[in-house]
């Protein structure tokens, strides 16, 4: 029988070992399940693996790889966050899609200005509306005891309809323009950008990273960290530190919502440029910021690699779709397999293996 | 340590017998020699006249004893009937069915076989664990703390299984430390104290108080060596405190400055409630009723308290709520230090100060680490024990509340701790102390008071209380008449 051993104590090199094991374990299964999907496996698998080197503008694959991350950095260090603190915040979407309708109202409030000032002033509109969202199962939780996890997830689908309802309502532009969508935001007023010719390495990209060091250093260094560390696996003790649960709940999803809201401004200003419906807007990157959160283990640099990793497959899986006619879906399906396969691998970091042989008895194993 | 030392018990068919005790008082050991988990390093145990030597869970089952285990041991999936069948050896299903549905009748057991376990209540778990082990025909039963998980109601009906058991024949051993179940239930009792039966008795009839007092102590402990201490100006006074969830009361209680106060009470009788009303924790219905120093506190958070008052709380759980498992030593010694500037800002917490504090900490308190990066969880409970206690100590807290200060603790460190709390009191600071221990009480204290069902008897100075009083006060008989 095997059984599990708690270990006493977990060092670095138990953290090393597991994720090795995970990168390890998701590698053959991937390469397993694009050999039995794939019509060229060791064509794609190849590709996949190198593919700004494939024949395409070096710069401009990996300005793809990195512009993804970006958005996905962002928001899974706001949800891990969330997570350490025991809160399940699952709507990052929603409050990233708030972001950029926020960062358009503050456009149009303003007056619709060309001035470069607009910028700052989008980006914190946005992050504020993406706050708002989030207050809302915040204030739901502490009011009412809601589960978060299915109000947050609830009022994805509510911001989805709201981006309908501007674009076709409201702000919906004059009839010139394709339907649905509002007004191009002024080039003054968008992320330009950095590198002519590699409009997907735009200035939003510099402003993320640095929202993800400050952000770090925040959650690595300061009281607030100490905090999220103490909540995470033992909410008694932070009772008795003296932290209130409910400023807790308050704390960490109206920072998480005005995160994702900062990246829906700046998605807004550098890649789109204008509000429209749901299925052209919204990428999915709210969501695969759990994924993120939970590969990086809800540590800073953790999901920092995580978030370049993912980036990176999905501009390889998108890069097979457009040469050899292969079926994206892979991307989304490496990203689960590597989830799976990092939370197994975290089992063991806090157990170790033990085997006992078929001797014994299974009654006396209970 | 010996957690069995020589221990004897007789149990007749068709008895009941209380195994009781406090927490660590041996009753798990001697259930796992029975069990066949551990061998006995002397004497005999003898079943229906013969010798046997019970050398695995399987022999134990064998020779007839039959364990009902605290925590149910279910697949939450699986139907009752399938868990029923995997504790047994292979038998044909509808066999196992005819018999468990005679079981469950013959014992007045409510079971539907064919329900999936996770729908079921505790009451209902237990049923199953119960019906599983006496298909195995057990002559013993072995029922550790099974109203643990039950309602008062679902109690009552394991208690009428258990005398029609009885009555059947089974000889059953029932572990308890609630006093009033084993009055109810059992007709005999046995009473272990630090790995010794320090008595026996008839619990039918209101013994409670008596049991209480055997299991707490023999005897009141010797006091002369302990030299009076002047207690100066009070210091704190409450005055009707209740906790909004009604879980702790406080009726009226002064303390005095450099006075320590014990609270002794059976397990389970509201300690970590009334620790929490006092620590902040949990909130009072009254911010008047808790005063220090003439100030209403009552409002005042954990660390509202820590900070603006002096005070300093040391809960019993170490790991979990006194400090946090995978986080290491230094990170531990901020934990109760979050409101000191010295410590932390809002924006920056002063590690070499932390680091500073706990390596003093270590080195005041004969903490044996292996590094204080190491994670507070790899230290033994005694060590951490010391930290916790040396974290708040040396702080000089003008009021300590400490709950079970020494529990689990070796003798060493356990002097250590108590001699640190006599030196605060010394030096004019209060203290508090919540303990299951007599003898530790009595070496501390200067006044003593009694935890019964969440509410707090007055406090006497501990020269005033009797054995006899003090058994009843913990039996909760009368403590009307003693106030």
């Amino acid at each position: 029988m095997i059984r599990l051993i708690r270990r006493a104590d977990v060092t670095a090199i138990h953290s090393l070992i597991s994720i090795a094991v995970a990168a390890v374990l998701t590698l053959v299964i991937s390469t397993i399940v694009l050999f039995l999907t794939a019509k060229a496996p060791v064509d794609a698998l190849m590709q996949l693996l190198t593919y700004p080197y494939q024949g395409g503008t070096v710069i401009v694959q990996w300005s793809k790889a990195l512009n993804m991350a970006a958005y996905l950095g962002v928001i899974g260090l706001g949800l891990s966050i969330c997570y350490r603190a025991n809160v399940w915040n699952i709507g990052a979407e929603g409050q990233f899609a708030m972001g950029g309708i926020g960062a358009f109202g503050t456009w149009l409030l303003l007056g619709s200005p060309t001035a470069w000032w607009a910028i700052p002033c989008l980006i914190m509109g946005g992050a504020f509306a993406g706050l708002l969202w989030a207050s809302i199962p915040a204030l739901l939780k502490t009011q009412a005891n809601t589960n978060e996890l299915l109000t947050s997830l609830m009022l994805v689908y509510v911001a989805a309809q709201t981006l309908f309802f501007v674009s076709n309502g409201p702000w919906q532009a004059p009839v010139r323009y394709s339907p649905s969508q509002t007004v191009f935001l002024p080039e003054s007023v968008q992320l330009n950008a950095i590198i002519p010719g590699v409009p997907t390495f735009h200035m939003g990209l510099p402003i993320a990273l640095g929202l993800f060091i400050v952000i770090a250093l925040v959650v690595l260094y300061t009281p607030f960290g100490y905090r999220l560390k103490v909540t995470e696996t033992t909410p008694r003790a932070a009772r008795f530190a003296g932290y209130s649960p409910r400023v807790t709940v308050w704390a960490v999803f109206l920072l998480s919502g005005a995160m994702a809201g900062a990246m829906g401004a700046i998605y807004l200003m550098g890649d789109i440029g204008y509000v429209t419906e749901e299925s052209n807007f919204l990428r999915g990157f709210g969501f695969s910021a759990i994924v993120v959160a939970f590969l990086g283990r809800l540590h800073p640099v953790g999901i920092l690699l995580a978030a370049l990793l993912l980036g990176y497959v999905a501009g390889g899986a998108s890069w097979i779709q457009a040469n050899l006619r292969e079926d994206d879906s892979i991307a989304g399906f490496i990203e689960v397999i590597a989830l799976m396969s990092t939370l197994a691998s975290a089992l063991f970091l806090q157990y170790r293996v033990q085997w006992r042989g078929f001797a014994t008895q299974p009654q006396e194993n209970r | 340590m010996t957690a069995n030392d020589a221990v004897s018990l007789e149990l007749n068919s068709g008895q009941i017998l209380a195994l009781l005790g406090e927490n660590g008082a041996g009753k798990s050991t001697l259930m796992k020699i029975l069990a066949g988990l551990t061998q006995p390093d002397q004497g005999t145990i003898e079943i229906q006249g013969v010798d046997v030597v019970i050398r695995s869970p399987n022999q134990s089952r064998q020779l007839g004893i039959g364990m009902v285990q605290q925590h149910f041991a279910l697949f939450d999936g699986l139907s009752v009937l399938d868990n029923i069948a995997l504790g047994l050896p292979k038998i044909a299903r509808s066999e196992l069915r005819e018999r468990a549905m005679q079981l469950a009748t013959t014992y007045g057991f409510q079971l539907d076989l064919d329900d999936t376990v996770f729908s079921l209540s505790a009451g209902e778990k237990q049923r199953i664990e119960i019906v599983r082990t006496l298909l195995s025909e057990p002559k013993i039963l072995i029922l550790d703390e099974p109203t643990s998980v039950l309602t008062p109601q679902e109690a009552d009906q394991l208690f009428d299984a258990i005398r029609r058991l009885a009555d059947r024949g089974h000889g059953i051993i029932f572990i308890s430390h609630k006093l009033d179940e084993v009055a109810r239930l059992c007709d005999s009792a046995v009473i272990l104290r630090r790995g010794r039966v320090v008595g026996t008795c008839d619990p039918r009839g209101g013994a409670q108080s008596e049991m209480a007092a055997m299991m707490l102590g023999s005897q009141l402990p010797d006091r002369t060596q302990r030299g009076t201490r002047t207690l100066g100006a009070p210091q704190l006074v409450i005055h009707d405190a209740q906790s909004t969830q009604g879980d702790a009361a406080i009726k009226s209680l002064t303390l005095h400055a450099g006075e320590i106060l014990g609270i002794a009470g059976v397990a389970g009788n509201g300690q970590d409630a009334l620790f929490a009303l006092l620590s902040g924790e949990s909130s009072m219905t009254q911010e008047r009723a808790l005063k220090w120093l003439d100030q209403p506190v009552g409002g005042l958070d954990p660390n509202a308290r820590r900070s603006q008052l002096g005070w300093a709380f040391v809960p019993e759980e170490r790991l979990g709520h006194g400090a946090v498992p995978h986080l290491s030593l230094t990170e531990n010694a901020l934990l109760t230090n979050l409101a000191d500037p010295t410590f932390a800002s809002n924006r920056l917490i002063h590690w070499s100060h932390v680091t500073q504090t706990a390596e003093s900490i270590a080195t005041q308190f004969d903490v044996r680490h292996a590094g204080l990066h190491r994670q507070a969880r790899s230290l033994s409970g005694g060590n951490l024990q010391k930290f916790v206690v040396g974290r708040e100590l040396i702080k000089n807290p003008t009021l300590l509340i400490i709950n079970q200060p020494t529990w689990g603790v070796d003798m060493g460190a356990a002097r250590h701790i108590r001699d640190a709390i006599n030196t605060l009191a010394e030096a004019g600071g209060s203290v508090i102390v919540i303990s299951q221990d007599l003898d530790e009480l009595f070496e501390l204290c200067d006044t003593l008071c009694v935890i019964n069902h969440g509410t707090l008897s007055p406090p006497r100075l501990i020269d005033d209380w009797t054995l006899v009083e003090l058994g009843l006060a913990m039996g909760g008989q009368t403590t009307e008449t003693i106030s």
